[in-house]
């Protein structure tokens, strides 16, 4: 019998993201600051410019959420109350400070809600604009250059143009590593399984960037080799679009219902990861216009029929979706689920036009809905098996 | 006629209020159904419902070619083969029963299902949303406030000569509703098609995102309530169809389901994996 060799990357990779802080802790001993930082637009390279660490902040879908309740209203995003309650309870204190953006509009209460509650010694609000006019890259710029000078006074250091070069490459060496690891989901079986990926990803976002590099280049070096252990070849093949995913178990239920899931567009997932940093000569230009133009969470208002003087309903669904249909040519997809966590009004205002979208391209696709609790994912099976049985 | 050679198949539908067995033949025919409740024991008992099957077509279990279980509790019937979702074994059992079904309205105890059938195939389906307004409960629960037997109440709504606007987003606060409604007076047979009612109205109105087109089948245990069956009609403008037995056609399309796997394989020269055929109760920790 040929002895299963197993990844030393991807054990690493589960090892993190059963126990997210363990890293950053060793870190904090020898003397390093960490900062937490929520969803997509916190600009992280002058976090890691300025010699910090940047740590995703993510909620804990299987602790009941007891304390939120007090300060934020029951009926919004419950990933969101997650964070506060777990931030109530104590398990974010290791943090030296947050960044929290105006993701939407629950993400903006909750950075000044927290700012009340919890007492970190460094706490940011960065105003991200939602439209992408060239106005809204200037006032983006601004905001950015105002973030700069907050952490290089709380720092005590100057944030130079060579550290912010610097950080941009790392990152988007960062963001070049995680795409070639989503190459390796293209191959039918894929060479790593949805549940390995999201692992992976959130390892990345809980350990400094040099070392989720490293961790990167390790899982694709093991990954490319490995012969047993790999998903096997299944029906379908899924790509999964939507609300936040922080917890293996949804997608664990994709893949055990006769799915693969090869793609995404998530926040932990392509989404922080399929669009580079461009290198301008004022780094705070690329930057400002990476994070407000390229990133795709509809938070952001990207419709043609801002510009355009004709209403056409189908070249702005085109506009706003056609990178779903690339993703799903290049991945062979085969069926998409639209996931929206419960309250996620972002996304759920892009369902009915996605549909649309997606009808008009021949895309089979399926919506669900959950309430980001592992306790109420039984009705959720029943509808992706359903889906992946009407699939055939 | 049976012979040495003759194949059998068993569906088992373990649904959040009944469990269903039927056991088919080969040319699709019922040799044997059950109905039983669920309940919270018997979910782990689903073994003594296909006992019950198996002896009412006295066959012994080994005789079953292929079993599939089905429904909320699927994942609890250890002797299965396959589980499939309801979804699929519904459209199954309905097409064979309807070949021109269009849109199938499935409510059962917990839930409401809309499915949208082309060419006798499953092509696109909606569900509930986590809430009992809406499904068979709703009925049981207004039943039991006004103190009337759960099969009397489509009858009475049929006497009802005004009947009363009932909101339809939650069945506790309907409860409140009817017990205001009664203390106003009312009456009980206005009050009852009221509910019924506002139950067709939610269904219709989620079905809608399939596109409703005839010929329309309703199922479940609900469709066995003419209330419910003429509610259905007023909402949709049109008339359903109801299967004299409407709580089976999820086991039905299970035996059936397994009957076309097992001939599909054997076509291609294949022996579909098969469970050890031994009745026994689901545990949850092995």
């Amino acid at each position: 019998m040929v002895a299963r060799v197993e990844s030393k990357g991807l054990k690493r990779a589960k090892e993190l993201y059963q126990d997210r802080p363990q890293r950053v802790k060793e870190l904090k001993a020898e003397g390093k600051k960490v900062i937490g930082y929520l969803h997509l637009y916190p600009v992280l390279e002058l976090l890691t410019a300025a010699d910090l660490v940047p740590y995703a902040m993510l909620g804990d879908m299987r602790e009941p959420i007891t304390k939120a309740d007090s300060c934020l209203p029951t009926i919004v995003c419950p990933f969101l109350r997650s964070i506060m309650d777990i931030g109530l309870k104590g398990r974010y204190d290791f943090l030296d400070g947050v960044v929290m953006a105006h993701m939407c509009e629950v993400g903006e209460k909750l950075a000044h809600v927290w700012r009340t509650y919890i007492h970190l010694p460094y706490s940011f609000f960065l105003d991200t604009p939602h439209a992408t006019y060239d106005s809204a890259v200037k006032q983006h710029k601004e905001q950015l250059k105002v973030f700069k000078k907050s952490l290089e006074s709380s720092t005590g250091k100057e944030i130079t143009l060579e550290k912010l070069r610097e950080a941009i490459k790392l990152h988007n060496e960062q963001r070049a590593l995680v795409r070639e690891l989503y190459d390796l989901r293209k191959p039918d079986p894929p060479l790593i399984s949805g549940v390995e990926t999201l692992q992976v990803l959130i390892a990345t976002m809980s350990i400094p960037v040099e070392e989720g590099n490293d961790l990167l280049r390790q899982v694709i070096s093991d990954v490319k080799v490995r012969r047993d252990g790999g998903p096997e070849k299944k029906p379908a093949r899924l790509l999964l679009w939507g609300s936040m995913i922080d917890d293996t178990a949804l997608v664990e239920v994709i893949e055990s219902v006769g799915a693969n899931l090869v793609m995404d567009d998530i926040w932990v997932g392509s989404s922080a990861y399929f669009s580079d940093v461009e290198v301008t000569e004022d780094p705070l230009d690329g930057l400002a216009y990476r994070y407000l133009m390229k990133l795709k969470c509809p938070r952001t208002f990207r419709g043609s029929a801002a510009t355009d003087k004709k209403r056409d309903y189908m070249k702005d669904l085109e506009k706003r979706f056609g990178y779903l249909r690339d993703y799903a040519r290049d991945w062979n997809v085969n069926g998409i689920i639209l996931e929206t966590i419960r309250y996620c009004d972002i996304h759920g205002y892009e369902v009915p036009g996605l549909r649309d979208y997606l009808d008009s391209v021949g895309l089979p696709n399926a919506y669900v809905e959950h309430d980001y609790s592992e306790a109420a994912l039984a009705p959720i099976r029943t509808r992706i098996q359903g889906f992946v049985e009407v699939l055939g | 006629m049976t012979t040495e050679n003759s194949l059998f198949f068993a569906g088992i539908d373990v649904g959040s209020t009944m469990t269903k067995v039927v056991v088919a033949g080969m040319d699709g025919e019922i040799l044997s159904r059950v109905v039983g409740p669920t309940g919270a024991e018997h979910r782990r008992l689903a073994n003594l419902v296909m006992e019950e099957a198996l002896a009412k077509a006295n066959l012994p279990f080994d005789r079953i070619s292929y079993v599939i279980a089905t429904g909320y509790g699927r994942i609890n019937v250890p002797f299965a083969d396959r589980q499939v979702t309801e979804l699929t074994c519904h459209s199954k059992g309905i097409v064979s029963l309807f070949p021109n079904v269009r849109t199938a309205i499935d409510i059962g105890g917990q839930d409401a299902k809309g499915l949208k059938i082309r060419d006798g195939k499953l092509v696109d389906f909606v569900m509930n949303d986590r809430c009992a307004a809406g499904t068979g409960r709703f009925l049981e629960v207004i039943a039991d406030s006004l103190s009337l037997k759960l099969d009397d109440l489509g009858s009475l709504s049929l006497k009802s000569t005004r009947k009363l606007s009932i909101s339809n987003t939650c069945t506790v606060f309907a409860r409140v509703e009817v017990a205001s409604r009664l203390s106003e007076g009312e009456a009980i047979e206005d009050i009852v098609a009221g509910i019924h009612d506002a139950i067709a109205n939610r269904v219709v109105k989620m079905a809608q995102r399939l596109g409703i087109e005839p010929d329309i089948v309703l199922t479940g245990g609900v469709a066995k309530n003419i209330g419910m069956v003429r509610a259905m009609e007023d909402n949709l403008k049109h008339k359903v169809l109801v299967p004299p037995e409407p709580l089976l056609t999820g086991a039905l399309g299970a035996a059936l389901l397994g009957k076309d796997f097992v001939q599909k394989a054997a076509a291609s020269g294949q022996t579909l994996p098969i469970k050890p055929r031994k009745l026994e109760e689901a545990r949850f920790f092995t």
